[in-house]
């Protein structure tokens, strides 16, 4: 009896761990098609365009990616998805249509914003803004 | 006039780069300005902003009772409050149409509004004007009304509005309240007159200040115009603070109104910011864009 409580233990510790495991893991590859990632930007990246894009994220995107982007908002610790550290390499090396389009469809935990952001200049702009953030 | 006239003519003090004049500078797009205001309300008052087609809204508006009765009932916090609770539904870019309840005289209102020009970036348009019109049906039991006609109101208004900049906006909306029924006295023996008018004429100003980019200072002041027999309705000077989010825009502040029927308000308002008669109260509002 006392083994058997022991087995359910572990196995229940070990689902809990993997469940939080699952949680913090790197997220699944999100794939782009080939239109958006080799899709210039065909918004200049200005002051204007930077400020329009600090807007947006202020009002949009802080709550969960933070103010600098480095995925630990407010909102964060309930994802069920890490919304990413924007800081790292590996973001920065993503182009400019790519997080356009993820910008715009969204995934999971991450929401589309095609309809909050109708003009996709204004999606363009908040790509620049997320460039420029240090 | 002079208010209208000084809102056309304030240009944004952007300031020209000299050395752009050796190139050719590029066209600008002409696009509407974006974000004059953060929410289709400015406390009393609709602002010039109409939500984007699909977007469904619900407001959550309260207003408390008077401060001056201080610990008494919690500057107002404990006392009777009016409520309001409105959804509305843009089917198509411009238009929003809605419908709300008012705890009030249990008063439900249809309204709509229309966006007629948009203030553009190159300047064509230096303004945004919108239509806001309303009709009101007063629900409380049939013993209170002669008529049926006598449940009901209406409220249009036209709002002019501008983003000076990316932290300034102001408006001016001057309206029209009708009430199908007023009091009456008996001006001589067997002769009843009414002590009011049946249309009611005021002006409302409004503006926000951007303190943060998720944070302003709202105002609005709204002046009766028409002058009644008895009964004037006082001003309403109202000051407070935004905070918005993506979906959801908080507004908490001071003023005058009660009723929360814009026609009501104007018409009827007995609150004097003069005597210290001010009350606290909130808007609440969340947006779905489907």
């Amino acid at each position: 009896m006392k083994l058997r409580l022991s087995v359910i233990g572990c196995l229940l510790g070990a689902a809990v761990l993997l469940s939080g495991y699952a949680i913090v893991s790197p997220n699944d590859p999100w794939p782009v098609p080939e239109k958006y990632e080799k899709m210039p930007n065909p918004v200049k990246a200005d002051a204007s365009s930077i400020s329009t894009g600090k807007s947006l994220w202020t009002k949009h995107c802080v709550s969960c990616h933070g103010k600098t982007g480095a995925g630990d908002g407010t909102k964060a610790a309930t994802l069920k998805t890490h919304p990413g550290d924007f800081t790292k390499a590996e973001f920065k090396a993503e182009s400019d249509g790519a997080i356009f389009y993820k910008t715009s469809e969204g995934r999971k935990d991450m929401p589309s914003f095609k309809k909050k952001i109708p003009d996709a200049d204004d999606i363009w702009s908040l790509v620049n803004y997320i460039r420029s953030i240090k | 006039m002079w208010v209208l006239v000084t809102l056309l003519s304030f240009q944004p003090g952007f300031s020209q780069d000299s050395t752009a004049a050796e190139t050719p500078p590029e066209k600008p797009k002409q696009k509407p300005v974006k974000n004059t205001f953060e929410s289709v309300w400015i406390i009393d008052n609709q602002t010039v902003m109409v939500p984007i087609k699909g977007t469904f809204e619900m407001d959550f508006q309260h207003r408390f009772g008077v401060v001056k009765n201080g610990y008494k009932d919690f500057f107002g916090l404990f006392a009777s409050s009016n409520i309001r609770l409105g959804a509305n539904y843009s089917p198509m870019d411009k238009l929003s149409v809605g419908l709300g309840l008012t705890k009030y005289k249990m008063t439900w209102d249809a309204n709509a509004k229309y966006s007629i020009l948009q203030q553009m970036t190159t300047g064509r348009w230096p303004v945004s004007v919108t239509y806001y019109g309303n009709a009101a049906i007063d629900t409380r039991p049939a013993d209170n009304f002669v008529h049926f006609s006598d449940r009901l109101t209406y409220f249009n208004q036209i709002i002019v509005g501008r983003k000076f900049n990316d932290k300034i906006s102001a408006q001016i909306a001057p309206s029209v309240s009708h009430t199908n029924v007023v009091n009456g006295y008996y001006s001589e023996p067997g002769k009843v007159s009414p002590e009011r008018h049946h249309n009611h004429f005021a002006v409302s100003f409004a503006g926000r200040y951007k303190i943060k980019e998720s944070m302003c200072l709202i105002a609005n002041y709204d002046q009766p115009i028409t002058k009644h027999k008895a009964g004037n309705p006082h001003p309403n000077l109202a000051l407070g603070l935004e905070l918005s989010t993506s979906a959801h825009s908080f507004q908490f502040f001071a003023g005058n109104y009660y009723y929360l029927s814009p026609q009501q308000n104007n018409m009827y308002n007995q609150y004097d910011y003069t005597k210290g008669e001010w009350l606290i109260g909130f808007n609440i509002t969340r947006l779905w864009n489907y």
